[in-house]
Order: structure tokens, then sequence, then C-alpha cells
């Protein structure tokens, strides 16, 4: 059971995506509808904002993203991505629009990246991915 | 037409996972009405300022403007009219509940004036606010969905759809849902009142371009109305019996606004809040800088901003703009409003279920009640208030309009019983009712359900609805008023009960007042009166050319009236942080209070009172009915 400052944070973190995250999400779509990077990567920064805010109350409840989060942040980055690469397989895409695609999804991964190192170090933050497996499983 | 659905799910899932959350906190029923009295500080103020402002603000409030221009500036004081009860009141009320252990309003008027009547009074306000109030915005929106699917979805369904989401996480997380839900979609409701506002000015060219449009009207001679106050007052008869000269929007139906706005913060939704906090800490920052600074800046700017667009160009309606935008953007916008008004109604339900069946039919007709099966019928009770609501809004529309129209003037009659509680220590229990009744007869008196009601029985009155272009609200308060001065003064040898004498010694006691405040008491005043002189009373009239050259031009950009609310909304926060902080009107003392315990009593079987009761109540109803009916057969028209 979450514990009150858990829900605390909880509550900040629904606020924060529920205003940025999809009014980041609706610049970017829009920024697609009309072909225009610029609008885009406005929308690429309100997500970027969004992150940026996150990041600030889990420094604030002395604590990471949770399990759940990650997952559904990489699970959301992975579906965009598969689409946004079906497109462009496909053709449909304009040329801004695969500019503001590869925006979005670059900045996203930088951040990403750049979240993971400066908050376990370069080493650490490939250790989030590697896992060693335990002596009784090399047994 | 994907979005909307899309976002709307993602909304019912998030209201599901909170009131989960919620459910596990609760021990399924254990502190499913008051939290536990453990809402944080911060969260009960976005929770106040939402519930309070939002939902109507961007519904109701930007329509008035678009519709009927800034003749009614008290509407760009929201906030801060909304701030000052809740700085007078709270923390008081705080003390009180922390004292007694009580958690609602209902139980405060009991222990304190010992009056079933007041608290009958309280659960009428909060069912009218979940049936009336809140049914009218959820209708409200019910139709702008119709309108953006074309008709594809009727209202009726949407309102089913609507009213299933606010039912589900009301019955399953009950309070604490409400307060942690609240939170973020007062956020929300707050960075969509933004959205629209922002996205009808982008759509008129900007804030430059709004103000040429609204200087192109005001230099129409028919329009130019619209940007002035009507004058201090206008003897009419009032709305449907004669018109008032130009537009009803004198200085005196501002004041009388701002009384019938302030009665939400003497309402049991607002009592629930402040009683499930855990400590007064936050009282001062949130009803300072949270109220009157945030939401308030959001009345006097976005509001405002979205009312005029639509006074420009009038496709720029809220409804005007979820069609004209992007089907991701207008699904967001839509989702912004309707967790405001959920916000709003969700607060409502739960506490008139908790009024209706805690505070009514317990101690009166089912004493022997257990916690878990009261939970329950709470549960019934809220479902049955919330399919009202919804056939209320396909079926009554006008009566629907009625009812919610009645909500804010009568929860401002609670306003004499609260100050007698927190600082009139002379208003009697007997004082208290009568004000209250004689408050309840001034409303209705100047409302459509009282000349309805009274023309059903055959007696036409010869004023319509606010008469003198004075707000039900202030005619129930000068009823209420007189009638409290009067018996006060009669009854002042009558005694309180045990429970009340502790509240006062307690509050005497623990709230003393510094040097520095009580030195600072006459400068309050002043600046009190003088703030509410000009900002929202006769002195609005020296807004209409404030800020104009002699040769009519405008000498800020906007109308004169729109920046002398802007001056005073700012002014506005200064004052409220004054009483807050300065005077120690809402800043914190401490938050350990010992439990009073009252002298040991032996507790009786009520149950064969109670089949009485019950047996009288159902006679009375229908004697009264044929009575009723008997007279409208025979004087009715």
């Amino acid at each position: 059971m979450p514990t009150p400052p858990h829900i605390e944070r909880g509550i900040l973190v629904f606020a924060i995506w529920a205003c940025l995250g999809f009014l980041g999400l609706g610049i970017v779509l829009e920024g697609f509808a009309r072909d225009l990077w610029a609008l885009s990567a406005g929308g690429v920064a309100v997500i970027v904002l969004a992150f940026g805010a996150h990041i600030v109350v889990n420094g604030v409840f002395d604590t990471g993203f949770t399990r759940g989060e990650a997952v559904l942040g990489i699970g959301f980055y992975g579906l965009l991505g598969l689409v946004f690469i079906l497109g462009a397989v496909g053709g449909n895409l304009s040329l801004p629009d695969l500019y503001s695609g590869l925006s979005l999804f670059g900045v996203l991964a930088a951040g990403f990246l750049a979240y993971l190192a400066t908050r376990h170090g370069l080493r650490g933050a490939f250790s989030q991915f590697h896992i060693k497996p335990t002596q009784a499983e090399k047994a | 037409m994907v979005w909307l659905p899309l976002y709307g799910l993602f909304y019912a899932m998030v209201t599901l996972y909170w009131a989960r959350i919620a459910a596990q906190q609760n021990g399924d029923f254990q502190t499913y009405f008051s939290a536990g009295h453990s809402l944080s500080p911060w969260v009960a103020a976005l929770l106040m300022a939402g519930a309070s402002l939002s939902g109507w603000a961007l519904l109701g409030g930007a329509d008035e403007i678009a519709q009927r221009g800034f003749g009614l500036p008290v509407l760009l004081q929201a906030g801060v009219v909304l701030a000052v009860p809740g700085v007078l009141f709270f923390k008081r009320m705080w003390f009180v509940g922390q004292r007694l252990r009580l958690s609602s309003q209902g139980e405060l008027l009991r222990s304190y004036y010992g009056s079933e009547f007041l608290v009958a009074f309280s659960a009428v306000v909060a069912v009218l606010f979940a049936v009336g109030f809140a049914g009218l915005q959820l209708g409200a929106l019910s139709r702008l969905v119709e309108a953006m699917t074309g008709g594809a979805v009727t209202a009726p369904v949407v309102g089913m759809v609507l009213g299933v989401v606010l039912f589900g996480y009301v019955v399953i997380g009950g309070m604490r849902a409400v307060g942690y839900l609240g939170a973020v979609q007062a956020v929300l409701a707050a960075a969509a009142m933004v959205g629209f506002s922002g996205f009808a000015l982008i759509s008129l060219g900007g804030f430059g371009e709004l103000n040429q449009g609204l200087v192109a009207l005001a230099a129409d001679p028919a329009q130019a109305g619209r940007f002035a106050v009507a004058g201090v007052i206008q003897f009419t008869a009032g709305i449907g019996r004669g018109a008032a000269l130009g537009h009803e929007g004198t200085a005196v139906a501002s004041l009388s606004l701002a009384f019938a706005l302030m009665g939400f913060q003497a309402s049991p939704l607002a009592a629930k809040i402040i009683l499930s906090t855990r400590s007064p800490r936050g009282l001062a920052a949130g009803q300072t800088w949270v109220m009157a600074g945030m939401f308030g800046g959001l009345m006097a700017l976005a509001m405002a901003a979205l009312g005029a667009a639509a006074l420009v160009s009038p496709g720029l309606t809220v409804a005007g703009l979820l069609q004209s935008l992007s089907p991701w953007f207008a699904a967001w916008l839509f989702i912004g409003a309707l967790a405001g008004v959920q916000l709003m109604a969700g607060l409502a339900l739960l506490t008139a279920g908790e009024s209706l069946v805690c505070h009514i039919y317990k101690p009166w007709f089912h004493g022997a009640l257990d916690r878990k099966a009261t939970v329950t019928v709470t549960r019934v009770v809220i479902g049955l208030l919330a399919v009202a609501a919804v056939l209320m809004q396909a079926l009554t529309p006008v009566t629907l309009s009625m009812l919610g129209g009645l909500a804010l003037p009568l929860a401002f009659q609670l306003w004499t019983p609260l100050l007698g509680m927190t600082w009139l220590r002379w208003i009697t229990p007997q004082a208290a009712v009568m004000g209250v009744g004689f408050g309840i007869a001034g409303v209705l008196l100047a409302e459509p359900p009282g000349h309805a009601v009274l023309a059903f029985l055959g007696l036409d009155l010869p004023w319509g609805r606010w008469p003198w272009t004075i707000h039900s609200a202030a005619w129930g308060m000068a009823a209420n008023l007189a009638a409290v001065l009067l018996i006060s003064a009669i009854t002042q040898r009558r005694g309180f009960g045990s429970e009340a004498q502790e509240a006062r010694r307690f509050l005497a006691a623990a709230l003393q007042t510094s040097p520095r405040a009580k030195a600072l008491k006459s400068t309050a005043w002043s600046v009190v009166l003088a703030w509410g002189f000009l900002a929202i009373g006769p002195g609005l009239v020296l807004g209409n050319t404030a800020f104009t050259a002699p040769d009519g031009r405008w000498l800020v950009g906007m109308p004169s009236l729109w920046a002398w609310g802007l001056l005073f909304w700012a002014l506005g926060v200064g004052v409220v942080w004054f009483l807050a902080y300065k005077m120690e009107m809402a800043s914190p003392g401490t938050d350990d209070i010992p439990a009073y315990e009252p002298p040991p009593s032996l507790k009786r079987d009520h149950r064969a009172a109670e089949a009485e009761r019950l047996r009288v109540l159902v006679l009375t109803g229908a004697i009264g009915f044929g009575l009723v009916v008997l007279t409208a057969r025979s004087f009715g028209g």
C-alpha cells in the first residue's frame, strides 16, 4: 500500500503530466498536422519541461521513477517510435514530420540517458540495464 | 472523433486508479467520510480553490462576460471574494472540529447550537449543490459533447456516462478519493482555463487584437453599456417584472452577487474539506496564494479574456472553441473542464450523502446502524442522488436550473450560525435558527422556485427575480440579520450546551490574538471596507471611467472596468494576505489539540422513539401532500 508521502508525490506527478504532458503531445501533433517543425519542437520542449518537473518532484520526495512509471514511459516511447518508423517506412511522412519525429525521439532518448548518467553515474547507468547473473544462475 | 473517447477513457482510468488507492487507505469503510482527517494542507488548498471556482468560472463566468460584457465586475474578483470568508472561518472551524472531534458541518451545528433545524438545512444545501448546482454544470458539459460530436452522441447518454464515472470514484474511495483526485483535477481545470483563453487569444490574433475588437464594440452606442456598471442601484421590480435601464449589472448587483459567491465557503462542502485536513498550517497560504492569488488571477485574466474574446467574436465561446480546435486540443480542454466540474460534483455528492445518512437518517430513524452499514447506505444514497442529477438534466432542465440557482444564496444564510460559532459569541441558538429561517424565506421570495410555489398555491407576487437588482442572497441575509439581531437581544439569558461552552472556552484560550494584531484591528477594518467599497461595492461606478481619457480613449489599452478589476484583484490579494498573516486570522496555531471529554451519560434505547418518528414522518408527508393538492385545486391557476 502506498504511504502518504508517495501518494502526495503521485498527485503531483499526475498533475504535471495531465497538464504539461498532454499539452506537449498536442503541440507535437499539431506540428505534424501542419508540417511545422518549429511547432513540434515547441511541443518537445514542453514534454521535456514535464520530465524536468517530474525529476524535481522526485528530488523533493527523495526518490526516483517508480517501476510502473518506467514501464509506462518506455512502453509509450516504444509504441510511438513504432508508429513513427512504420510511417517513415511507408513513405507517409513529409520532411518536417520526419525532422519532428527525430527531434522528439532523439531529445527524449538523450534526456533519458543524461538523467541516468547524472543520477547513477556513467558506470551505474550502464548497470541499470546490465544485470549480472548470480552464482546460482551461473551454475 | 477518436481523441475525445481516448482521453475520456484515460481520465476514467485515472479516477479509478485514485479510487483504488483511496479505498486501500480507507480500509474500505473505516475512514470513508473524512479521510481520517489526514488530507495534506496543500491538497486541501487546491481542492478548496478548484471546487469553489473552476467549473462555474469556465462554463458560467466566461459566458456571462460573453453575453453581457463587464457589467458585473465582481466576477473578476471571485478569487478574493471567496478567500475572505475562508480567512474568516476556516481556522476557527478547524479548531472547534478538532477539539470536539467532529468531521462535518452538520455535526458542528448540532454540537454547538443543538438545533436539528440547522442540521437539516445544512443537508438541504448539500443536496442542492449535489443535484442542482453540479447537475447544471454536468448538463452543460453533456451538451458540449453532443455539439462536439455533431449529435452522434446525445446529451443524455453523455450525462449518464459522466454520472457513472463520478459515482464510481466517490462510492469507492470516499473523501480520500475526492481529495487526492481533486488536487489533480484542480490543476487540470486551471490549465484548461489558461488553455481556453490562450486559444481564444491566438484565434483573435493576440491581446492587442482583442482590445481593438473591444474598442470597436464600445464605439457602438448600442453596445457601450457592456463596458459600464449601470449605476449604483436601480429600483426595478426584478427580472421578469420590470427591465432595468441599460442592463441589470449595477454596483449593488455586483455586491450582492459577491455575497452569493461567499455562500460556497459557508456551505457544508467547504466545511467537509476543512474538517478532513490534518493541520491548519496551509490555510493562510491556501486562501492567500492559491485561492486569491492563483485562481483569482485566472478569474481576472483568463476567464475575462475568454469571455471578452467571445464578446468580440461570438464563435469563441467554450463550445465554439471545442468545435473549431484540433481534436487533440479539444479533447484535452474538455477533460480539463470535466475535471473542474467533477471535482465540485464529487465533493457535493459525498457531502450530501453523508448529511442525509449520518446526520438525518441515522440519528432520527436508525441509531443502531453500525459504521459499515452506514457507509453502505451512504453509497446507495450517493447513487440515488447521482441518478436524480442525471435524470433531471434530461427530463426537467428548468427545475434543475431553479434548484441550482438556490444553492449559493441559501448556503450564504449559514453565515450567521458560523459567525456565531467562530466570532460573534452573542448570537444565541434561538437567534441563529430564526435568522436562517427568515433568510430562507428572503431568498425564496426573490427566486423563481419561491414564486412558482406561491403561484401554484394561487398567490402572485408583485415582484420578479432579484428586485432592485439585488441578488436573493442579499435579500435573504437582510432578513436573516434582522432576525438574528432582534432575537439575540431578547434571548441572551438562554444558555448554550456543554459542548458549545467548551468550544467557546477553547477558542478564547487557544486563539488569543497577539498585541501586534490587536493594534492593527482598526487598520484591518479600514482596509477591508475600502477594498469592498471600491472593488465590489458602490465604488465600482468609479471604475467605469477611471482608466478612460476625457476623449473616451482607454488609457491602458483595455476596458476601464477590466483594468479596474485587475488593479483591485492585485490589491485584494494584499488584503487577504494582511488578514490571513498579519491579523493572524488564518495563520497556523498548534496542530496538537486534545479531544474534549464530555461528562459521562447513560445511553438510552431510542428504538421506540425512532419508529414513532418514522410513523409521524410518513403521516405528516401524506397530510401535507393532501393539503397542498387541495389548496392548489381550490386557489391555484
